[in-house]
């Protein structure tokens, strides 16, 4: 019995006494703070976690749905809901109100290395902790950046906060007031210009990096504060300030994003590495990994799993080896460039062609670098883009176009490439283009356009699968802060500054110069609007204009539509209303999304929810 | 297998069984309705509008004080109903039309309930006179806003046409609303104006055309003026039936 006790009192200590050492062990499969801040690899890979998060629209961003996810489909494009594309959304509401993007996760993680870091700097070079620090600064300023654009004023965190030393009631934060939000943005980006150096590391930020988003970020303010206040949805959260930016702070915001932009002249330079070929010069700006222009990109690899899908998702099988595409550019946007295109003679009947690529003739090589004209070239194909025949075609291209067109019963459409006219004759000549335009879906184009800023043309047609292009995307780039530049010069009355900048973009598209006594801030939008398309900027650029709901009512988008004139045998072109004839609606209220519903449930101190919501 | 059998038919009957207890909260067994009554005709007829141009706005504050709002969507007659409600204390909102903002109230729901609320419209279409010539549809009327001092900007004035009587902004054949078929200032389905109101206006006959309406058909059709508020609403005119010989 005696024995028995021993034996169970000293397996008791054993154990019991023991234990209490080796569980005082700091877990081994959870990284402590000391591992992360206590050396420069800890450093670089908790700054990983935050460059990963980063809310750039790159090629994979979508503007509802998995928003900043992996989804293949990239013509989701934003600009498919704003007249950029014609998409596969129904209209403009589809993607209006967002997809509840709230990173205060990854601001949490900021604001977690802001505390922690200092406290360890003296393992580092005092350098290289300030850089740090700055990266880190331009990071929360990226975010809040993502969400002011979307939401106007949400709540400012600056310090970690804490449960259950937080009471859940000190956690239930109000929204700041959208201006506070935009100055807070604005001084981030100060501490972050300050503290970093002068380079960095590919796809990382510097103080340039910081001084173009500030470039961006501030001019979006000063557009909410001037035309927000004029053109706007009233409402609780509009009276207190929530949204909406008073008008007389407008130019305070203009005179910060002039003063951003100017911090990069000479540091950054427009793309000029293929001339005197403006065309491959523009396209290659998007494409050469080495181009100066760069500011800020994102890179993608096979190897890590990030590839993404831009060339077999915008372009159509006949060039790819997997994937479709859905999103089209539209006649307004290619009107954008230079006018109106060629497309009748002086007495309104359609121009005869001999074939569709001479309408490119004479267009300006910017134009021809960020779209795909019927009849230019990729891989070794053609765009083979036809409408439809005419059997024959008299009369004017309005006539056609009206309500009872003259030629109706000579023309003949067809959903199928193998439909050949006269039928059954085997010299008989194909109805449609292998590249559309079709009767059936929406695979092949709808606008006789295909989109060709970002795509790789030098990537085998079978490697333009799913997830197989890793083109970079370019988030900044030196053409962007000109415009953001020239645009805050023309707000401000700097019509020389603005003149100038605008020249260097139109000087590198083979564009006639624009002159400073007719220069106006519609011609410093449209340069913007043409000289980053598809870069998923207009949406964005519409709403802090205010004017997207006036572009956007009930609005339908027209296409390029090639017809084969049998009995001539040549082409005509008519401007038609794209085949969808869907039609897009702004919603004023989508001038800001709403507060997502979740966060709303969890905290009731975010109400009052944007107007109209 | 019986025993399979068996055992699959225990389970499914349990899984039934766990059913049927029926919850005890009352069913949406109340009801709102009520008149979007013109302040401006003397309290006798309601606002011109249409499907869905006018909502209220329902706010259930038994529960929350920030409820998700519900909306009932008006009718043409400018009246109102939602008759599967739930029981409670609402704050309710004239709400998303062409008309002056209201303070909302607070009222109990309980049973069907009836409320009439004042509005004031931004504007009223007048002296409205349309004729037909074979396909041809001409509109004339003018603009008369009751109250002139912070009108928002007028938009524009436009038709709305539509094969049966739900006609209005949201129902109406686009090719006939959307735009000058030809281009020519002349022939015209709508009419921008973009402008505060002015006296010019007050004066002014607008007309609008639709052309091309199909021989043999009957058409309903009014005509809307279109205010920049927040809604980018309407205020819409008497409907008439064109029958096209």
């Amino acid at each position: 019995m005696k024995k028995i006790l021993y034996i169970l009192s000293i397996a008791f200590a054993g154990t019991y006494f023991a234990a209490c050492h080796s569980l005082d062990l700091a877990p081994l499969n959870v990284i402590q703070d000391k591992d992360v801040f206590n050396s420069e690899a800890g450093v670089t890979a908790y700054m990983a976690t935050l460059y990963r998060a980063l809310p750039i629209e790159d090629f994979f961003y979508k503007p509802e749905g998995s928003g900043f996810g992996r989804d293949w489909q990239q013509f989701y494009h934003p600009g498919a809901l704003c007249g950029e594309l014609c998409g596969p959304y129904g209209g403009t509401g589809d993607g209006a109100q967002g997809f509840g993007y709230w990173p205060y996760d990854n601001i949490r993680t900021v604001n977690y290395l802001l505390e922690n870091l200092p406290a360890n700097a003296k393992n580092f070079d005092q350098t290289k902790v300030n850089g740090w620090l700055g990266e880190a600064y331009f990071c929360r300023a990226y975010f809040y950046f993502a969400m002011a654009k979307r939401y106007g004023g949400i709540p400012i965190i600056k310090q970690v906060q804490n449960y259950p030393a937080q009471s859940i009631e000190d956690l239930q934060v109000h929204r700041d007031k959208e201006e506070d939000v935009w100055k807070f943005i604005g001084s981030d980006l100060d501490s972050a210009y300050l503290l970093m150096p002068e380079t960095s590391v590919r796809g990382r930020a510097n103080r340039y990096v910081a001084a173009a988003l500030k470039s961006r970020a501030m001019l979006y303010a000063g557009c909410i504060a001037k035309y927000g206040s004029v053109n706007y949805v009233a409402g609780d959260a509009r009276n207190q300030g929530l949204v909406g930016i008073p008008a007389a702070d407008a130019n305070g915001f203009f005179q910060q994003a002039f003063d951003a932009a100017k911090l990069l002249e000479g540091k950054y330079d427009l793309y000029k590495k293929g001339y005197p070929d403006k065309v491959k010069n523009y396209v290659d700006a998007f494409l050469d990994p080495s181009s100066v222009e760069n500011i800020l990109v994102k890179d993608y690899s096979l190897t890590t799993n990030t590839a993404h899908s831009w060339d077999a998702t915008m372009t159509c099988r006949y060039m790819t080896a997997d994937g479709l595409s859905r999103a089209y550019p539209t006649m307004e946007l290619v009107e954008r460039f230079g006018g109106a295109l060629p497309l009748t003679n002086a007495d309104g009947t359609p121009r005869r062609f001999n074939t569709t690529a001479e309408l490119m003739q004479g267009l300006q090589p910017r134009l021809l670098a960020t779209i795909y004209f019927p009849g230019a070239t990729l891989r070794g194909r053609t765009f083979d883009v036809q409408r439809g025949i005419y059997k024959h075609f008299t009369g004017t291209a309005a006539a056609e176009l009206g309500t009872n067109p003259p030629n109706a019963q000579d023309r003949i459409l067809s959903g199928s490439t193998a439909q050949l006219y006269p039928e059954n004759d085997p010299n008989g000549i194909r109805v449609i283009g292998f590249t559309g335009v079709w009767t059936g879906g929406d695979e092949l184009t709808r606008t006789g356009f295909y989109v060709r800023k970002y795509v790789d043309y030098n990537r085998d047609q079978s490697a333009c699968g799913l997830y197989m292009s890793t083109q970079s995307w370019i988030d900044m780039r030196y053409g962007e802060v000109l415009l953001n530049r020239a645009e805050a010069a023309m707000e401000l009355g700097n019509k020389t500054d603005a003149t100038a900048s605008i020249n260097l973009l139109r000087d590198r598209a083979g564009a006639p110069a624009a002159n400073e006594a007719t220069i106006t801030i519609d011609t410093v939008r449209n340069e913007r609007l043409i000289e980053l398309a598809f870069e998923k900027h207009t949406w964005w650029d519409l709403r802090r204009w205010r004017i997207a709901d006036k572009l956007l009512d009930n609005t339908k988008y027209h296409a390029l539509l090639p017809y084969y004139v049998y009995d001539e045998k040549k082409y005509i072109f008519l401007r038609e209303v794209e085949p969808y004839q869907r039609s897009y609606t702004f919603d004023k209220k989508w001038y800001y999304e709403p507060i997502p519903g979740g966060e709303l449930g969890k905290n009731p101190n975010l109400y009052p929810n944007n107007p109209n919501y | 297998m019986k025993k399979t059998a068996s055992i699959f038919l225990g389970l499914s009957l349990l899984a039934m069984m766990a059913c049927t207890k029926t919850d005890n909260l009352a069913g949406p067994d109340s009801g709102f309705q009520g008149n979007l009554v013109d302040a401006t005709a003397g309290g006798k007829s309601n606002v011109l509008t249409e499907t869905g141009g006018m909502q209220i706005k329902l706010e259930e504050l038994s529960w929350s004080a920030t409820p998700t709002p519900q909306y009932i969507p008006s009718k043409p007659d400018g009246t109102f109903e939602d008759s599967q409600l739930f029981k409670g204390h609402y704050r309710v909102t004239p709400y998303g039309g062409a008309f002056w903002p209201v303070d909302p109230i607070e009222l109990d729901i309980n049973g069907m309930t009836s409320h009439d609320f004042t509005i004031t419209p931004y504007a009223h279409i007048t002296g409205l006179t349309w004729q037909l010539d074979t396909t041809t549809l001409t509109m004339n009327f003018k603009i008369d806003p009751p109250v002139k001092t912070g009108l928002p900007q007028i938009i524009d004035v436009r038709s709305y046409i539509n094969v049966d009587k739900y006609v209005g902004a949201g129902a109406t054949i686009s090719q006939y609303t959307d735009g000058s078929l030809d281009g020519s200032e002349q022939i015209r389905c709508f009419e921008s104006i973009n402008a505060d109101w002015n006296e010019t206006m007050a004066t002014k006959t607008f007309t609008l055309k639709i052309r091309n309406l199909k021989r043999g058909r009957t058409y309903y059709a009014r005509v809307g003026v279109r205010f920049n508020d927040s809604f980018k609403s309407s205020n819409l005119s008497e409907i008439f039936q064109v029958d096209v010989k």
